[in-house]
């Protein structure tokens, strides 16, 4: 156990970091931008499970992401329940459709498992966007606000503490999967999924649970998102972009590393808000100028920089003890 | 439309019409496919890019009509050119160097790709939606009990046109047969002296050509905004996984069954759920007949 939190010095540093701030800081703004880096980074590591773990490449994250915020909405606005219970029905229905994903996963191989996964998304958004009488269709739907943890009306100190606990648990079943049975036999069936089968590994099966537990990991990540914004819109939450920024996040952070996700969060996050505080007065096509970023910074880093910030810092590293010795 | 069904003579005309549309979109979406088709049966690349490429199509369409009047099926000429040059271009800025790295690295770099271009379209032009009205757009033809507008039907016959061109290119041409080598065996073509990064140039410049000219089509018919590639790409998926990837036949008879599906599904239940139908098509034959509905299995890992 201590051998492992060692190796994680930047991890800890990063939550604790996380965990301080909100004792002394106050401003809503930044508070707010620390809830999103933790959020965003959370999506990010239950991604990295499906993709960069289990090598299964998902871009239709956003349908997870959308059924939880949606499953929350709804029930809040059509059942009046708690939003605890719109998470577990998102969680629930994430779980079915996950394990849809991850049995496609064992007939699909490469860009045509991508291809389903954006194709899913799409699905739910022509749903969710044209389903009036009961998603309100295009105009998106509104999250009811009810103060109080039971309803997830929170402050904004309240809100960062509990995507800190939620980025961290995230960030500790990553690791757990760095250090089991489960998560070698994964990553054998991720390197080469032939020998993997011939040692007897029962790769179909993993692969759907990894695929399966990312959906849930993602929906739970989707609901809160809602709580915190309070309205979901179908083209946001279903939108490719979105799907696109979970992977940027991880790929630029270091695919399949715990603290990539992380990593990559604080980085676009960080430059989201700046390029929008600077550019908000400038011209209503602010958002486009950051996605132009993103998209040529992920062109540059799969070509690259293939194993992101965490694994270019272990190389650095390898070198510099290489060089002391 | 009621009064129309209630009528024995007049539900001929209605038929006609849904079969007449099918084959003019389906040949639009022919030329859209064939170039996905085309660069992923010899580069092994699927563009996710594609679609924007499109939706730049649309916009030279667009600007060339609304700054210096000039109609589509004028700019259609300096269209093939330029896109031929852009996908050159693109190429070697961005396939270069991926050609031979893994699916996933090939994926986020042409998903990179799009995204960045979409956005660069709504930084450049805004998200505001814009229509091309050029004279055809409002002229009708009227054959045996169909009426269409002249663009539409003048779309169809460019694009089958370009197409057919297309495939007589690949046949005839010395190039065209060394793509094909290329597409077949890798190894074998650079042993045989071919300078396969010369064809995945020409071969990555040719689907863009294709794709934007189909941009430059469709404008008088569709609105131009940032995201219109989106709609097309992943219809042309269908299309495209439908024929078999890779295969160029396959994609135009995959065009024709989408197309029918559409607009089968329009007249039936309405616009506003026909893309579900394609969707729901596409994920099942991606789960029970993933090379296509008339490739042999496992042809999904060979060539054109």
């Amino acid at each position: 156990m201590r051998a492992i939190l060692a190796q994680r010095w930047g991890a800890l540093v990063l939550f604790g970091v996380a965990a301080v701030i909100p004792i002394f800081v106050r401003d809503a703004y930044f508070l707010d931008t620390l809830v999103l880096i933790l959020l965003w980074g959370a999506l990010s590591a239950a991604w990295n499970i499906a993709c960069g773990y289990a090598g299964q490449v998902c871009i239709g994250h956003a349908a997870f992401f959308g059924i939880g915020a949606y499953s929350t909405a709804l029930m809040g606005v059509r059942f009046q329940q708690s939003p605890w219970v719109g998470m577990l029905v998102g969680a629930l229905l994430s779980l079915a459709a996950g394990a849809a994903i991850g049995y496609l996963s064992n007939r699909l191989k490469g860009p045509y498992f991508a291809l389903s996964t954006i194709a899913f998304s799409q699905v739910l958004l022509i749903v969710a966007s044209r389903w009036r009488a009961f998603t309100a269709g295009s105009e998106g739907l509104p999250v009811p606000f009810r103060p109080g943890f039971a309803t997830l009306g929170l402050g904004d100190v309240a809100w960062a503490y509990l995507i800190l606990v939620v980025a961290l648990l995230y960030w500790g079943i990553q690791v757990w999967l760095e250090h089991s049975r489960f998560g070698y036999r994964l990553a054998g069936v991720r390197e080469d999924e032939d020998a993997a089968q011939a040692l007897g590994i029962p790769s179909r099966r993993l692969k759907v649970i990894a695929v399966t537990a990312s959906a849930a990991l993602t929906s739970v990540c989707g609901t809160l998102w809602a709580q915190k914004v309070g309205f979901v819109d179908p083209f946001y939450v279903f939108s490719v972009d979105l799907s696109v920024r979970f992977a940027l996040n991880a790929i630029i952070g270091g695919i399949g590393t715990a603290l990539g996700p992380f990593l990559g969060s604080i980085l676009i996050t960080s430059l989201e808000t700046y390029l929008r505080a600077t550019l908000s007065g400038v011209k209503s096509g602010f958002t486009g100028i950051y996605l132009i970023v993103y998209g040529i910074v992920l062109i540059l880093v799969v070509r690259f920089v293939p194993e992101g910030l965490a694994g270019l810092s272990a190389r650095l590293r390898a070198r510099w003890t290489r060089a002391q010795a | 439309m009621d009064s129309a069904r209630r009528l024995g003579h007049a539900q001929i005309d209605v038929f006609a019409q849904l079969g007449v549309s099918t084959v003019l979109l389906g040949g639009i979406y022919a030329l859209i496919a064939v170039g996905l088709t085309l660069i992923f049966g010899i580069m092994r690349v699927v563009n996710f890019a594609h679609g924007e490429f499109l939706m730049l199509g649309m916009y030279l369409a667009y600007w060339a009509f609304a700054l210096l009047s000039l109609d589509p099926w004028f700019v259609l000429f300096v269209s093939i050119p330029l896109f031929f040059g852009i996908g050159l271009v693109t190429y070697m800025l961005v396939m270069k160097g991926v050609i031979h790295a893994s699916h996933n690295v090939q994926i986020f770099t042409t998903v990179g790709l799009s995204t960045a271009l979409q956005n660069l379209a709504l930084v450049l032009w805004s998200g505001d939606f814009h229509t091309v009205r050029p004279w055809h757009a409002l002229t009708p033809v009227r054959v045996a009990g169909t009426a269409f507008n002249l663009s539409q039907v003048v779309a169809f016959v460019i694009a089958v046109t370009l197409t057919v061109l297309l495939f007589a290119f690949m046949r005839w041409t010395h190039t065209g047969r060394v793509m094909r080598a290329t597409a077949q065996d890798r190894d074998a073509a650079i042993l045989m002296g071919i300078d396969t990064d010369r064809v995945y140039r020409i071969t990555f410049a040719l689907g863009i050509a294709a794709v934007g000219a189909a941009g430059v089509l469709v404008s008088p018919l569709y609105a131009v905004y940032p995201t219109a590639g989106l709609q097309f790409v992943l219809l042309s998926y269908v299309v495209v996984v439908l024929g078999g990837l890779g295969d160029m036949v396959g994609a135009l008879i995959g065009s024709l069954i989408v197309a029918a599906v559409e607009v089968a599904g329009s007249y039936f239940f309405g616009t506003a759920w026909k893309e579900i139908f394609y969707f729901v098509l596409f994920i099942a034959v991606l789960v029970f007949r993933p090379a296509g509905l008339f490739g042999q299995r496992g042809a999904e890992n060979l060539g054109v």
